[in-house]
């Protein structure tokens, strides 16, 4: 079931009343939103619920044995166990047939013959997201800072469909306590939810989708056949539709689940205003930033060892953020890209005077810091959105060798839309406040209007039918 | 005993800021940039007001209710639009008097006036015309098909081209086209003598059968017209694999998917393209459908490609057809996602879903078409004319 479309609103519309007239009831309410959260699921395939539901057994009977055990061989034995299963889930659903043909391309290469089959597998939407969710659960078990809560909350935590497929990967000790505890149903921040909602829409259904089939779509499918400036252009359009339709999902999951009572975290925070790939990442996917910190950066040690650990750590972090976004070398190469470009930042961090360090607070060496920033992502977003590396080197090449010839796909419209993307990145925080805080004025039906109109333009200006969100498949 | 309610708690503290910046410590290293202007505190503006969650549902309500007036026409397009069965007779229902009180209280003149502004006038208007030639009476089913007359010869010359007159080549069709036309876009654009005419015109959701959803006989019609291609790749099917057809002549219904009636209308579709195509001056060459991971998928796919090959054999010279089921077999003839190149290397060539094409599937495919062209036009001629 995607956000933006008519069975979502009518399910929605359904489960909203319902979850705040069980809400007092807790032992009504979480089977409730359980069983809404299943049938949102199996929208997509209904067996893939089956895997939900093992996964939040699994997890739950490991942390809670986790917990209650006093021998610390046997909660390591018991946390294996547990990540074991999680990372096997993952593996088997997303890089089986990954591993297998990179293993099979390599025996043929030095002549060898492996006895491993293909097997087509079907990848579960989500499944990154909720085994994810599911590690951070038992990991806090194991470290002693989260208690592990009983099944039907952790059922909860783990399938609440507002951030079932896509995220954001929110942590139990900021959701867990929220389903504990009735939400207060006299106080809901509704001109936030439905500011989130509406703008993330617009950014999905409008400025993503425009984008990818304007331009995006046709320069990366056959760069060769572009002028260097469509090339240009498309990559910068790529950033602004991963970001638009990315950003767009989350923003719509965070409204749904303020209307519901809940508070999510924040996912992005105008990621292409950063001033350094460091801050890049604490803009950008921060949910999955923080996780990949907590759950993969300090457990290898962080920045704790000698520098060159740090440099070795930061990359490997990078490295599996790259390859959890997808089964592929172009996912690596993204992911190394960044890890090297922390690493670099972070040597020169090391060796920089305090003088300089006061010079690059300049207003002038903020901006260059963002363009140089924007562009290096920019750059490695060429290896994300490309089949091969065949076809990114095919991008990069066209970057330089054709200058001067038409560019029909450089529209009005496309500039348009790159522009606002931007420029969003810079909107003022007190512009989306204050529109908020006058919505929030407005009587019933003046609101009901403004929302109707805002999904009247979303329709109209958006392209027929509803493109899944690039998120999704990750 | 009745389980007494909970009483509800007030929510979490505004944690908006508090969170982001929980979310923001990032790596434990400090910034080593501080930013252009610290953050200020959060700004003493207009407070948001808080509404109780019955406000939420009746604002939601309300929006959507609103909305349904305001979008009436598009949303009764798109009950049109959707598949045969009992949610479009359904939706057809609801929309239809929808659709007539939002005209008669002038409420569509917004979402109208928004089109005109970015140039979408009469996108919610429904074209069911086909423009081919009104169908022979029906007949018996072993009857002779009587196609229109097309006035270019039976089998033109053996055109020469060359890197001063270039093939054009344009592409089009549903979802299942878009990989391979890219493919064919890239290999032709390689090639001095070819040249890609237009931008791949894939869309996903559409086929012959649905003229309502998008009507590819306009659109076919005015790009030939527009981009004067020499050779057009067509690739349709994919979504055609139903009973249901709109655009039927007057009077005229078919029966089930695959029946006689079902395959002589899709034919005079597919012939009636082939027809238009050849008459702007263009050779068709038309992409069968693949295989899929569905047995039941594949077997209707058979059956649209058993139409499509008959109508471009009827054509020999002006149409070819493009078999890809044999090519993407595997091993033991049946659906597979991995076949192994020349080198022995393992491609991935099929998508995840089990019926569209990967980058590797679709260069496979444009190789078969280019070896098509080239048995087709002489494009290689101008070669051995050079000094």
């Amino acid at each position: 079931m995607l956000f933006p479309t008519a069975t979502f609103a009518i399910f929605f519309l359904l489960v909203l009343p319902l979850s705040w007239l069980t809400m007092p009831w807790p032992h009504r309410w979480r089977p409730f939103i359980v069983l809404a959260s299943y049938v949102f699921y199996s929208w997509w395939d209904w067996r893939f619920v089956f895997l939900l539901a093992g996964c939040t057994l699994w997890n739950q009977v490991l942390a809670v044995r986790i917990w209650r055990s006093k021998v610390q061989s046997q909660r390591k034995a018991l946390l294996v166990l547990a990540l074991a299963g999680n990372i096997g889930l993952l593996g088997y659903f997303k890089y089986y047939d990954f591993f297998v043909s990179s293993s099979d391309n390599m025996a043929e290469i030095v002549g060898l013959d492996l006895p491993l089959s293909l097997k087509s597998i079907v990848l579960p939407v989500g499944v990154s997201f909720f085994t994810f969710m599911a590690i951070s659960y038992v990991v806090d078990a194991y470290r002693g800072e989260f208690e592990p809560t009983t099944l039907e909350k952790f059922a909860v935590y783990l399938s609440f469909f507002p951030h079932l497929v896509a995220g954001p990967i929110v942590r139990p000790s900021e959701l867990i306590p929220q389903i504990e505890t009735p939400r207060d149903p006299r106080r809901v921040d509704t001109s936030r939810a439905f500011y989130l909602i509406a703008t993330g829409l617009f950014k999905k259904v409008v400025i993503a989708n425009y984008l990818a089939s304007s331009i995006v779509d046709q320069v990366f499918a056959a760069p060769g056949q572009h002028s260097s400036l469509e090339i240009l252009i498309a990559v910068y359009a790529y950033a602004i539709q991963i970001y638009a339709d990315f950003s767009g999902y989350t923003d719509i999951a965070i409204g749904v689940a303020l209307l519901l009572g809940f508070q999510f975290p924040q996912n992005f925070d105008s990621p292409y205003a950063a001033v350094s790939v460091q801050d890049f990442w604490r803009r950008w996917h921060m949910t999955l930033s923080r996780w990949l910190r907590d759950y993969v950066y300090i457990p290898l040690g962080g920045n704790r060892g000698t520098s060159l650990a740090t440099y070795r750590n930061l990359m490997l972090t990078m490295l599996i953020g790259g390859l959890w976004h997808g089964a592929a070398w172009t996912f690596v190469v993204w992911g190394g890209l960044h890890g090297g470009a922390l690493a670099w930042e972070r040597w020169r961090r090391e060796r920089r005077s305090p003088a300089d360090a006061t010079r690059r607070t300049t207003g002038r060496h903020v901006w260059a810091a963002r363009i140089v920033t924007f562009h290096f992502v920019c750059f490695a977003w060429i290896f994300f959105r490309s089949d091969s590396f065949g076809a990114a080197w095919d991008m990069i090449e066209g970057l330089f060798t054709n200058w001067g010839a038409p560019s029909p796909l450089v529209t009005t419209g496309v500039l348009l839309a790159i522009a606002v993307g931007i420029g969003s990145q810079y909107l003022p925080a007190r512009i989306p406040r204050l529109l908020m805080a006058r919505f929030s004025r407005l009587p019933v039906l003046g609101q009901a209007t403004v929302l109707a109109l805002a999904l009247m333009v979303t329709s109209v200006l958006g392209p027929e039918g509803v493109a899944p969100f690039i998120y999704f498949q990750f | 005993m009745a389980e007494r309610p909970l009483p509800p708690l007030p929510p979490l503290p505004d944690e908006e800021t508090r969170t982001l910046e929980r979310a923001a410590t990032g790596p434990p290293d400090p910034p080593h940039v501080p930013r252009e202007r610290p953050r200020a505190p959060r700004a003493e503006g207009p407070q948001r007001r808080q509404w109780s969650a019955g406000h939420a549902l009746v604002v939601s309500v309300l929006a959507l209710a609103i909305g349904l007036l305001l979008n009436a026409p598009g949303i009764h397009k798109s009950a049109y639009n959707k598949p045969d069965g009992w949610q479009r007779d359904v939706a057809l229902a609801l929309t239809g008097p929808l659709a007539g009180v939002s005209h008669a209280l002038l409420l569509d003149r917004p979402r109208k006036a928004v089109q005109a502004l970015v140039g979408r006038s009469g996108a919610d208007e429904i074209h069911t015309d086909l423009g081919l030639p009104a169908p022979a009476p029906a007949g018996k089913p072993n009857r002779p098909a009587t196609q229109a007359p097309v006035s270019t010869p039976s089998k033109p010359k053996k055109l020469a081209f060359s890197p001063k007159r270039k093939l054009k080549i344009w592409v089009a069709g549903d979802s299942l086209v878009i990989t391979p036309g890219y493919a064919i876009v890239r290999a032709a654009g390689a090639s001095p003598a070819m040249e890609p005419v237009g931008t791949v015109d894939g869309r996903v959701a559409t086929g012959l059968t649905r003229p309502d959803v998008f009507n590819w006989f306009d659109e076919i019609r005015s790009s030939v017209k527009e981009l004067r291609p020499r050779a057009v790749v067509l690739g349709f099917g994919g979504n055609d694999d139903k009973a249901y057809m709109t655009g039927l002549p007057e009077g005229r219904s078919i029966g089930d998917f695959g029946s006689w009636s079902w395959r002589k209308e899709y034919g005079r579709r597919v012939g009636g393209l082939m027809d238009a195509i050849n008459r702007a001056g263009a050779f068709v060459v038309w992409i069968g459908l693949p295989q899929t991971r569905s047995a039941a998928q594949t077997q209707r796919f058979d059956v649209v490609n058993a139409v499509v090959e008959k109508e471009a054999r009827k054509r020999d010279g002006r149409a070819t057809y493009v078999d890809t089921y044999t090519m993407f077999a595997g091993d033991d003839g049946g659906y597979t996602q991995y076949l192994a190149d020349g080198s022995g290397q393992l491609r991935k060539v099929r998508a995840d879903d089990g019926v569209h094409f990967e980058r590797e599937g679709g260069d496979m495919i444009a190789r078969v078409v280019l070896k098509a062209l080239n048995k087709e036009f002489d494009l290689t001629s101008w070669r051995k004319q050079q000094p």
